[in-house]
């Protein structure tokens, strides 16, 4: 089993405790790829943070901003280029990544899982618990597999500063078969800002796609 | 205008309510645009063995699941209800549902899927459903507009009528208006076989409150022994269906429960957090954070006032028509 772990393309929104918790789970698995893509003050984080949890790593330098089936199309040339089968995501560290998982999937026709809290490698097959509306799921994976990780690593308050990633295996775009024009098709729209909402109005609205629905009472007579 | 295509959970033999809230949404759209609307279900029928039938349409006579919840969705506002039967035993994975969905897709080729956002299946249907057409994906929307009727994310995300290709969306909420014509057509593709053998469901057991991933409220010890706020706090994980959390001293306080005691070290990582007060808990794992009474760094929304005011005017808000 070839196994890499899929970093992403920017880093993480709060903590890289998340981050370390994936590269940490990879780690389990011999000979394990961490792949990030974007620019190079992430490329030197995501460097450092493998080479810490004792793992080789590959960058796709690019400043191309893509929606998730276009990471997934650079992460799956990585794939393909590294021959490995099983892909680990770090879907927590930043909300854009969770749909990437289905969508590497799909590039590779992996299976897929999401949402995986606990992972252990036994031979051919891979344990994993996953959590699904408030159960927790015990899977068994074998074959090739894209796998998506929520699992943190220890507390960390400040980290020293990466330094520029010499160990880091550099694969541009041409190299992975990749056509920049191509993969703008799947150029991501701007967004509005990321400033936090301020009024309850606002707070509201953002909730409002949260509230959960309620199962209507059957009417009389129905 | 294509299709528009709505995924339904069953809630053992009734339609689960966030399925029917993006079936609201869905009729909304499709009454907007100018589109049929299907209600989409995978049943399982270990019985159906039909050689030679992937894809191919039969009675709907043979699914007793179906004439359970026809009424039901034909009053949420579906125009027709698709159903795959599959002998594959169902699970809320890819692996197990997924050839069968495949089947409602290609039988469709649906311009709109939607998935309720807190369904059991969508957080692994809807994302492949948007790789697999080539979709743009919106994973928590709602329908707004009132001729022209639109879909729109919390990101400043949307779908429009004049959009070029397919979308996939999550509906986060909708209030539907009950419709009264029971009787629509049914169309049911026997669909055998196709399982995912790559991933086994080996059992299951009840997940533990830090690793809850839909919302959260999280009480900070400064406010648990204020019983409003706790009153304000818990209606508020009601509304949101959430876990109401918080560290020991919430406990001893008697605002929450002990079960949901979570410590300082444990590492959550909800959709939403909404944290009220100052709760001394690691949230950095949260895909959105709204803080009540604090103020944080990478956070979704703030309200710094008064506490106890700021949680009611925002339950006020959020429960108004």
């Amino acid at each position: 089993m070839t196994v890499a772990v899929w970093l992403g393309s920017a880093a993480p929104n709060r903590s890289i405790r998340w981050l370390d918790g994936a590269l940490a789970a990879a780690a389990k698995f011999d000979g394990a790829t961490a792949v990030a893509a974007g620019d190079p003050t992430w490329l030197d984080l995501a460097a450092d943070r493998a080479s810490r949890a004792g793992l080789a790593s590959a960058g796709v330098p690019t400043d191309l901003q893509l929606d998730y089936l276009g990471w997934a199309q650079v992460m799956a040339a990585v794939a393909r280029q590294l021959g490995a089968t099983t892909i680990l995501v770090d879907e927590a560290s930043r909300p854009d990544r969770f749909p990437e998982v289905a969508a590497i999937a799909e590039l590779l026709d992996a299976a897929q899982l999401t949402h995986v809290v606990a992972i252990a490698p036994d031979g051919a097959v891979v344990h994993a618990s996953r959590v699904a509306r408030g159960q927790l799921q015990t899977c068994r994976v074998r074959g090739s597999a894209v796998i998506g990780l929520r699992i943190a690593g220890k507390e960390i308050d400040e980290y020293p500063t990466p330094t520029p990633a010499a160990a880091m295996r550099r694969l541009d775009l041409a190299s992975l078969s990749l056509d920049p024009v191509v993969l703008g098709h799947r150029a991501l729209p701007p967004r509005t800002s990321r400033e936090a909402r301020r009024t309850v109005e606002r707070v509201a609205e953002h909730l409002a796609v949260h509230v959960v629905p309620v199962r209507a009472a059957p009417k009389k007579g129905a | 205008m294509g299709a528009v295509l709505v995924h339904i959970d069953l809630d053992g033999d009734r339609p689960d309510p966030s399925s029917l809230a993006a079936l609201a949404a869905g009729r909304a759209v499709a009454s907007s645009w100018g589109a049929t609307l299907y209600a989409a279900l995978v049943v399982h029928d270990p019985s159906e063995h039909p050689p030679d039938s992937t894809g191919q349409v039969v009675s709907a006579a043979t699914v007793p699941a179906v004439d359970a919840v026809r009424a039901e969705l034909a009053r949420a506002g579906a125009d027709k209800i698709i159903v795959a039967v599959t002998d594959v035993p169902l699970a809320p994975l890819w692996a197990a549902i997924g050839a069968p969905w495949q089947g409602i897709l290609d039988h469709l080729r649906p311009r709109l899927v939607l998935f309720g956002a807190d369904a059991p299946s969508a957080i692994e249907l809807g994302p492949r459903t948007a790789a697999r057409i080539g979709a743009k994906l919106l994973m928590r929307a709602r329908a707004v507009g009132l001729d022209m009727i639109e879909l729109r994310d919390r990101d400043g995300g949307y779908v429009r009528v004049t959009d070029g290709g397919a979308s996939v969306v999550m509906i986060g909420n909708a209030r539907g208006d009950d419709r009264c014509d029971d009787d629509i057509d049914v169309i049911v593709l026997a669909l055998p076989g196709g399982g995912d053998a790559r991933i086994e469901l080996a059992g299951a057991m009840p997940a533990d409150v830090a690793q809850a991933h839909g919302a959260m409220v999280a009480l900070g010890d400064d406010v648990a022994g204020d019983p409003e706020i706790v009153r304000h706090a818990q209606r508020l994980a009601a509304l949101l269906g959430a876990p109401l959390v918080g560290g020991r001293a919430a406990a001893s306080a008697g605002a929450i429960p002990p079960h949901a005691v979570v410590e300082r070290a444990t590492p959550l990582a909800p959709e939403l957090c909404v944290a009220i007060g100052s709760p001394n808990l690691d949230l950095a794992g949260a895909t959105s954070l709204v803080r009540v009474g604090s103020n944080g760094k990478g956070v979704d929304g703030v309200l710094p006032g008064p506490v106890g005011a700021s949680v009611q005017d925002l339950l006020r808000a959020l429960e108004e028509p």
